[in-house]
């Protein structure tokens, strides 16, 4: 047997387990179970199983370009690597703060039954989301292969990308998903408000078929840079311009540390409304 | 400990408008499930903890296992501490057994590489060996008790809560159950036990700590307290 940690506190919300000496490796050996979990449930009973993470890009890549190359492929030279780059970025972030933001009240028996930090269950929606990402990388490849588009240095931006587009993403989760334990509606106002959001974004047209007056509203929708980041990188390959790089970098941060945030000021309450 | 009666129930966004424009109060009902509780356990002393249905017991172990915040006051918790409540309540039936280990274990705080050194070990305890890669939805819920009990008296913990688990599965495994707590008991380990059982109470605890909601909090030795928790029963 190992050893017990011997942990001294005094406490009124984290008990001694989860801090002290040791907690960090306790810390993520629960998140990697619990984010093993969420991909096993996943594909859970699917023939194709995990080869789902990388058709479904390319499936949604196929219809977008059906429908819209007539419209901006003109303006848009390999469009389907354009909309396929766009995608990646954008499914991360919405399934990963959709989960994330559902994922503290569907964990309420957990939470009312053991002593365990409710972060837990927003780090691990966002990181096996994660991990879905980098297997739908793989159809990304194909795309470039088949399309014969190089790739260049730049491409070292695209795990900076990846991780902006991640903490953001983890900042919406804590927001939303501690107003979703208080008000249940904040989901479905969510999941509505993301499909606007979806649109509002330029995945799957270029931000200059927009009017001046319609690019400078966009300039107030974060998710623009942070695909920026991630999509000029392979799709152009040069590095994001030093303005789009920073204020991703913001952003990214910003949101981070609001939800961690709201999420602290009122955690220790939702036992009570779970 | 404060519950706030109002805050139980869950509301819309629309109903908290509409009450909030109409110029209503929400109404602060509040009762105090457990309040004025002050208690030391010296390390290595079984303390019995008994009361009638309702009078916080379970309240209180869950404030002491950090799984609810107290209202006020606060809690000191020195070494691991091991919470036998709510056993099983991280299983998810869709896993198999071992992967339920591997769960239920990193909820409760264990090392992964702890638990997969431990499996056998613990799938022996629980009597599931043959059925540990089954899913745990196959399982009896004599099986998954049993399951649970053994995880989480794998901790080699300083302290332990237990809630009344001693009814988990059948006569021979409650004795194997009650073995594992002498031996725990016998290497000093700190347990804080619930219970109905005033025999078992006598038994194995040397303190005791009466809870009722309609009188102050007395503590005093195991047999004073059984005799006292008799009495207010009418027993």
């Amino acid at each position: 047997m190992s050893s017990p940690t011997l942990t001294a506190g005094v406490y009124d919300r984290t008990p001694p387990v989860w801090r002290g000496p040791g907690a960090l490796g306790r810390y993520f050996d629960l998140l990697h179970t619990l984010v093993t979990r969420a991909i096993k449930q996943r594909y859970k009973r699917s023939i194709l199983g995990f080869a789902w993470t990388m058709l479904n890009p390319l499936i949604t890549m196929v219809i977008l370009t059906v429908v819209f190359s007539r419209v901006f492929g003109g303006l848009v030279p390999n469009y389907p690597l354009f909309v396929i780059i766009g995608l990646l970025a954008w499914n991360l972030f919405s399934l990963g703060s959709t989960q994330g933001l559902a994922s503290i009240v569907d964990s309420g028996s957990l939470i009312r039954k053991v002593a365990v930090p409710k972060e837990m269950f927003p780090l691990a929606a966002v990181g096996a989301n994660l991990v879905n990402f980098l297997l739908s990388l793989v159809p990304l490849l194909f795309v470039l292969v088949f399309m014969r588009v190089g790739i260049t240095w730049a491409v070292l931006w695209v795990p900076y990308g990846v991780l902006l587009i991640g903490l953001f993403t983890l900042g919406v989760a804590l927001a939303l998903g501690t107003m979703n334990v208080f008000f249940r509606d904040v989901r479905y106002f969510y999941e509505a408000g993301l499909l606007a959001w979806f649109y509002g974004t330029p995945i799957f047209y270029p931000i200059d078929v927009l009017s001046e007056r319609a690019r400078a509203v966009l300039q107030w929708n974060p998710l623009y840079v942070l695909v920026e980041v991630f999509r000029t990188p392979i799709y152009a390959g040069v590095a994001p311009s030093a303005g789009t790089i920073v204020t991703a970098t913001v952003e990214a941060i910003a949101m981070a540390i609001l939800g961690w945030l709201i999420f602290r000021r009122y955690h220790t309450r939702f036992v009570d409304f779970i | 400990m404060r519950y706030d009666l109002q805050r139980e129930r869950v509301i819309s966004v629309r109903e908290y408008a509409i009450r909030r424009l109409r110029g209503e109060r929400f109404p602060t009902q509040t009762m105090w499930p457990i309040r004025d509780v002050s208690f030391t356990v010296q390390a290595g002393e079984t303390f019995g903890i008994v009361g009638r249905n309702g009078a916080g017991k379970s309240t209180l172990l869950k404030v002491i296992a950090g799984i609810v915040p107290p209202t006020l006051g606060r809690v000191q918790v020195r070494g691991q501490l091991s919470p036998l409540l709510e056993l099983g309540a991280g299983f998810d039936t869709e896993l198999t057994g071992r992967e339920n280990v591997q769960l239920y274990g990193t909820l409760l705080g264990l090392r992964r590489k702890h638990l997969r050194e431990r499996i056998d070990a613990i799938a022996d305890f629980a009597e599931v060996t043959p059925f540990i890669d089954v899913p745990l939805k196959n399982y009896s819920s004599g099986m998954i008790a049993r399951l649970a009990f053994a995880i989480a008296t794998d901790a080699d913990p300083d302290i332990l809560i237990v809630d009344e688990v001693l009814s988990v599965g059948d006569a021979p495994f409650q004795r194997k159950c009650e073995e594992r707590l002498a031996r725990f008991r016998a290497r000093g380990v700190t347990v804080l036990l619930v219970t109905h059982s005033l025999t078992l109470l006598k038994e194995t605890c040397t303190r005791a700590l009466l809870l009722d909601p309609d009188a102050p909090i007395v503590i005093g030795s195991a047999a004073d307290i059984a005799e006292r928790y008799a009495a207010r029963t009418g027993g």
